[in-house]
């Protein structure tokens, strides 16, 4: 098991060091360079914005500068909000990011396997068929119509009600976060929840079950025991990608929902070519969803003792 | 021994000759089955499943709405209607040709400003809210009221519908000192029904009563605007007051009076385009290079695969938004290239992985061994019988690839990271529409309800032909 | 053969059908057996001829739809156990009838501890604690002679053999003290070698634990070894019943003939020939209406083709369901037929005859 997490770390690194060269070589290929935007600079403070940037040397020494950087975890400085360092911005809009995405993680996860759980047992009767059209709904709607379709009925919720009872915008209150994470959530439930019945629906066919019955185990042990526990670990694989396109998801629900979280900040810096932000947030990034992986990786090697102890 | 009770069944009385040796028709083996090949067989399958076939006329229908459409619904999409802007769907509408606007003095008194206390108990009465002339138009609605003594101002609003109360009374138009007891309306107005209101207030804040009027503008048109549009021509020779048609827009337009049908059916072509395209040639890299590392094996397997799992692991969509970036968009280009470029790029290595697990199954099998040991040469063995045999699989996984790249086309273009404007693709028309989701939701509406019914059926298309393909579900019937 | 004593377990006129796409499919045609305590029965037969949906249908493993139990009784200790609610049928699942089965590495939860799976049963039927059941699980995986119970009793199925999942199995299935134990084709998934061992260690622990065996296997060898009582199904029937000796040397039914001759033995006869049944089991779609085995039967008669055969007592302890035992029928030099054997015996019905 060490060994086995030894060996993903590595590969983690090794994940990550390749994005932070793939964005430098990305951010090196922009047509114009990023002072192109600034009005009609004067030479001089060209130079020394060239200077300030380390624009002007060349670029395998920038490159090494860079790689330098960000092992001592120093972004550097954000071209469009002078002054601030990327640093700063991924202190302080991560945490709104990740607070979203894990309300929405958490969302999907519990709705995926209590959806998946009930329609296997109600398997092609009423319950069944309703939460699988919703479901087929859920896994081929994009999030960005959830993400409107949810503001608006927060919109027209609380026109009925006559006054804001749940905010349609903005970040702060539990409230808040209630309507962007369940949208975010959404596409992820669906897909777990597809997951999870046809697991459970597996797991209700095997020797073992059998055996739970025969040993005159009451049908709520046997579904809690032995059905659901044996159930959920192919879920469980497959929510170090979930987690991914959740994160990714996140972009356009912060967007619609105007939070101030650091995907909203990613989108507008790559809108506004703000190199730094995009370097620094990129590897931040990739570094947090390769992370990610792993950590499902290990934490699913805890729940099935076949990977633990192999 | 054991109980002998159970011979109910046999009552029968055997007579002479029951013990005679039995004679038997030669049992032939019954074939209840016709032998059907595999494709037939899985088309047959497929047939029974109602939802999947209904995706595939759905499939069909959307190639004819991309290819076709264009044909027949001859608008360009992107000409500006600036007569009807933000439109919603409906039937061909006709407008009225007016003089050129004139400009309007409204109606001024004078008026001392009363004491305090003087404020109006109950405006709503006194007001004499009224139009200032018989035809409001959507070039302008003039209103008049009453002054009323001891205000210092008057507010006034409009409403898309009939006011819930004080605090309801819609979009603030303006405001006007005491004086002033008139108001013209030029704000965006359409043929439709609006409740105004006027507030008075004492210079600052507004009194707790309002005047009320309901006002349905008609749909009006300058005759030079006409001309301008080329709705007429001035060889009609038309004056005010004569009617003129306006252009159809069936699904209605755009916060930029673009027609909606025209530019859903370029934006299908942009986003199937993409959505079929990528898939089809990610597939294909996956197929030569899953089958390379499969069928060779050894070291080099081991290689590429290593290889494979590195770029699975990278994150897709960060990678999509640096390729987008790296590429760079030109003017005048629309960036389908660099999208399908980084998806093909990104997307091979699901395929490939499926395929290497395939064919290393397949290589394994008795038929393989048999054909090899008849003789047959690697390509025999390719092309006839390891392709054949992972046909299956890969079909199911191009139609489960094509919803997931229409997915990152939509994504990427609503983060404007897509698709550049004016070229429109379902994503970016989503993008647009939930600018204005409040007011138009119609223009969010109809891309977003593409985009999911597109997906949606290959989703159930893909479900279908997972099930008709399966060899285990042939087994089991 | 004489009932000294009731049955613990008696089963009366068992049927039950399976509704499918294709029909309705009678897996089981009125079955009938008891078994007395201490005692040993198998149900021979080949694969799909019902015997393991009898002990299924005992147990009320069938899934109810598409399964349906269309007639019969059957009593444990005098108390029925058929069509009961799953909530009544776990008071004898497990404490009563322990059950084992034929492939141990999948009949175990993969992801829950040896010594937990144990002790489950003893944590539902008998209240003990976690600890209790633990260490109660231990001496039970010592009972079946596992080396290092204690430390074996941490691990998982995947980390333990097939003999060893077995013996697992058979502790888990012994936790209450049973009174009878179901093994349902218990070495079909083992190695000889283990095989042999398997049946050594349920010979030793029926001895000890005083319980009957409910033997379901289509290995004759395995029934030589370890049956009293012998019951033969073929096409959801038993076509022939009675002491293992009956089966073997007095066979009274040419299914039971065929078997034998197709078993292989380890005796020295290199003129022997294993000789197939040719033909396959009817389709239980649709029954014939006369005797299962009249397709495949070198013996069959016109009889055979539209009359199912009665049972005829063949003696106390035997009973066989086949036309050749009618009198009138042709004499089958191989076959043990009633109507060869002296009157006497056959009516001495009343003797204290042990069947064992």
């Amino acid at each position: 098991m060490l060994v086995y997490i030894l060996k993903r770390l590595i590969a983690g690194v090794i994940t990550v060091w390749f994005i932070a060269t793939a964005t430098f070589i990305a951010m090196h290929q922009v047509p114009g360079d990023p002072l192109m935007n600034d009005k009609a600079v004067s030479p001089e403070i060209r130079a020394n914005l060239e200077e300030k940037y380390g624009l002007n040397k060349p670029v395998t020494e920038q490159y090494f500068i860079y790689i330098g950087n960000m092992l001592r975890g120093d972004f550097g400085i954000s071209f469009t909000q002078q002054n601030r360092q990327v640093n700063d911005i991924i202190r302080d809009h991560f945490p709104v990011s990740a607070t979203l995405g894990l309300l929405a993680v958490l969302f999907a996860a519990a709705g995926g396997i209590l959806w998946g759980a009930l329609t296997a047992i109600y398997r092609n009767r009423l319950p069944d068929i309703i939460i699988m059209f919703l479901v087929i709904l859920g896994i081929s709607v994009p999030s960005f119509v959830f993400a409107a379709l949810g503001q608006l009925t927060l919109v027209n919720l609380n026109s009925l009600v006559g006054r804001s009872i749940i905010p349609v915008a903005g970040w702060g209150s539990i409230w808040h976060m209630l309507m962007p994470s369940l949208v975010l959530g959404l596409g992820t439930m669906a897909l777990l929840t597809r997951l999870m019945r046809s697991s459970m629906l597996e797991v209700i066919n095997e020797d073992y079950i059998r055996t739970a019955r025969a040993k005159g185990l009451s049908t709520t042990r046997i579904f809690f025991k032995h059905q659901l526990r044996n159930a959920i670990l192919p879920v469980v694989t497959v929510l170090g990608p979930q987690i991914a396109a959740i994160t990714t998801g996140g972009f356009v629900v912060e967007l619609v929902f105007a939070i101030p979280g650091l995907g909203r900040y990613f989108v507008q810096a790559v809108q506004q070519l703000d190199y730094t932000v995009i370097m620094g947030t990129t590897v931040f990034y990739g570094a947090f969803l390769v992370m990610m992986v792993i950590l499902v990786d290990i934490v699913y090697g805890f729940i099935d003792p076949r990977v633990r102890l192999s | 021994m054991t109980d002998s009770t159970t011979n109910s069944l046999a009552l029968y009385q055997p007579v002479s000759g029951d013990f005679a040796p039995a004679i038997r028709e030669e049992s032939v083996e019954q074939i209840s089955r016709p032998s059907l090949s595999y494709w037939q067989d899985a088309w047959l399958r497929l047939k029974k499943n109602t939802r999947a076939i209904v995706s595939l006329v759905i499939i069909l229908l959307l190639a004819v709405f991309t290819l076709i459409g264009p044909l027949v619904w001859r608008v360009d999409p992107a000409l500006q209607d600036l007569n009807q802007v933000s439109q919603s769907p409906s039937l061909p509408k006709t407008a009225t040709l007016t003089e050129p606007m004139s400009s309007w003095q409204g109606v001024r008194v004078k008026i001392d400003p009363g004491a305090p206390d003087a404020y109006p108990e109950d405006f709503s009465d006194r007001a004499g809210f009224r139009l200032a002339d018989d035809d409001p138009t959507t070039q302008r609605v003039r209103l008049i009221w009453e002054p009323v003594e001891g205000v210092r101002g008057y507010n006034i609003y409009r409403n898309n519908r009939l006011p819930d109360g004080f605090n309801d009374l819609g979009l603030p138009l303006g405001s006007t000192f005491a004086n002033e007891v008139s108001y013209e309306d030029r704000l965006s107005l359409e043929a439709r029904e609006y409740y105004y209101a006027v507030v008075p207030t004492d210079g600052f804040d507004e009194y707790e009563t309002f005047a009320q009027l309901k006002v349905t503008p008609t749909l009006t048109l300058t005759l030079e605007e006409a001309l301008e549009r080329d709705l007429i021509s001035a060889a009609d020779n038309l004056k005010p007051g004569d009617q003129v048609t306006l252009r159809f827009h069936p699904l209605g337009t755009d916060y930029l009076g673009r027609d909606m049908l025209a530019r859903l059916m370029e934006g299908a072509s942009v986003s199937l385009f993409i959505g079929i395209f990528a898939p089809l040639l990610f597939v294909l890299g996956g197929i030569i290079y899953g089958g390379i590392a499969g069928y060779i094996g050894g070291q080099l397997d081991v290689l590429l695969m290593r290889f494979a799992d590195f770029v699975v692991a990278l994150p897709f969509l960060l990678f999509m938004i640096l390729f987008k970036i790296a590429f760079g968009i030109g003017p005048g280009e629309s960036g389908i290239l660099p999208m399908l470029i980084a998806l093909i790029l990104l997307g091979w290595p699901a395929t490939a992985r499926l395929v290497r697990g395939q064919v290393l199954q397949i290589r394994e099998k008795g038929y393989i061994e048999a054909a090899s040991l008849l003789g047959a040469r690697n390509y025999y063995l390719i092309f006839r019988h390891i392709i054949p045999n992972t046909m299956g699989v890969i079909l199911v996984t191009l139609t489960f690839s094509v919803p997931a790249a229409i997915f990152t086309e939509a994504f990427l273009s609503f983060i404007g990271m897509g698709v550049a404007p004016p070229t429109p693709s379902w994503g970016s028309m989503c993008n647009e529409g939930v600018k204005t989701m409040l007011s138009h939701p119609h223009e969010l509406i109809f891309p977003a309800m593409f985009i999911s019914v597109t997906v949606l059926a290959f989703n159930l298309l893909g479900d279908g032909l997972a099930e008709a393909l399966d060899s285990k579900m042939r087994a089991r019937e | 053969m004489q009932i000294t004593e009731t049955p613990i377990l008696e089963v009366n006129n068992l049927a039950v059908e399976f509704a499918t796409h294709g029909g309705t499919v009678q897996a089981v045609r009125g079955v009938s057996f008891h078994v007395a305590k201490g005692e040993t029965l198998a149900i021979v037969g080949e694969s799909g001829c019902g015997k393991s949906v009898t002990v299924q249908a005992l147990m009320g493993l069938i899934p109810i739809p598409p399964g349906k139990i269309t007639s019969g009784e059957a009593r444990l200790d005098g108390q029925n156990i058929l069509n009961l609610s799953p909530r009544q049928a776990n008071q004898f699942r497990g404490v009563k009838i322990g059950m084992i089965f034929q492939d141990p590495m999948s009949s175990l939860n993969p992801t829950m501890t040896i010594g937990d799976q144990i002790g489950e049963t003893l944590k539902v039927h008998l209240g003990k604690s976690q600890g209790e059941a633990f260490a109660m699980a231990i001496e039970l995986l010592e009972k079946t002679h596992i080396p290092e119970a204690a430390k074996r009793a941490r691990q998982y199925p995947f980390e333990f053999s097939g003999g060893m999942l077995q013996r697992a199995m058979i502790a888990q299935s012994l936790a209450c003290n049973p009174s009878v134990l179901v093994a349902d084709e218990p070495t079909t998934a083992l190695d000889v070698t283990i095989q042999a061992q398997i049946l050594e260690l349920m010979q030793e622990l029926q001895k000890s634990e005083n319980m009957s065996i409910v033997l379901i296997t289509h290995d004759l060898a395995v029934v030589a070894r370890m049956a009293d009582r012998v019951a033969v199904m073929y096409a959801g029937q038993i076509v022939e019943a009675g002491s293992v000796d009956d089966i073997f040397y007095r066979s009274s039914h040419p299914y039971t003939l065929g078997l034998k001759i197709a078993m292989p033995s380890n005796k020295h006869d290199r003129d022997k020939q294993l000789t197939p049944i040719p033909g396959s089991p009817p389709d239980l779609f649709m029954p014939p209406a006369g005797c299962g085995y009249f397709s495949r039967c070198p013996h069959a008669m016109s009889i055979c083709r539209a009359h199912l055969p009665g049972v005829t007592d063949m003696s106390d302890s035997q009973f066989s369901r086949c036309w050749l035992q009618e009198a009138g029928a042709p004499d089958v030099p191989e076959l043990h037929q009633r109507k060869n054997l002296p009157e006497q015996q056959v009516t001495a019905t009343t003797g204290p005859l042990d069947a064992g």
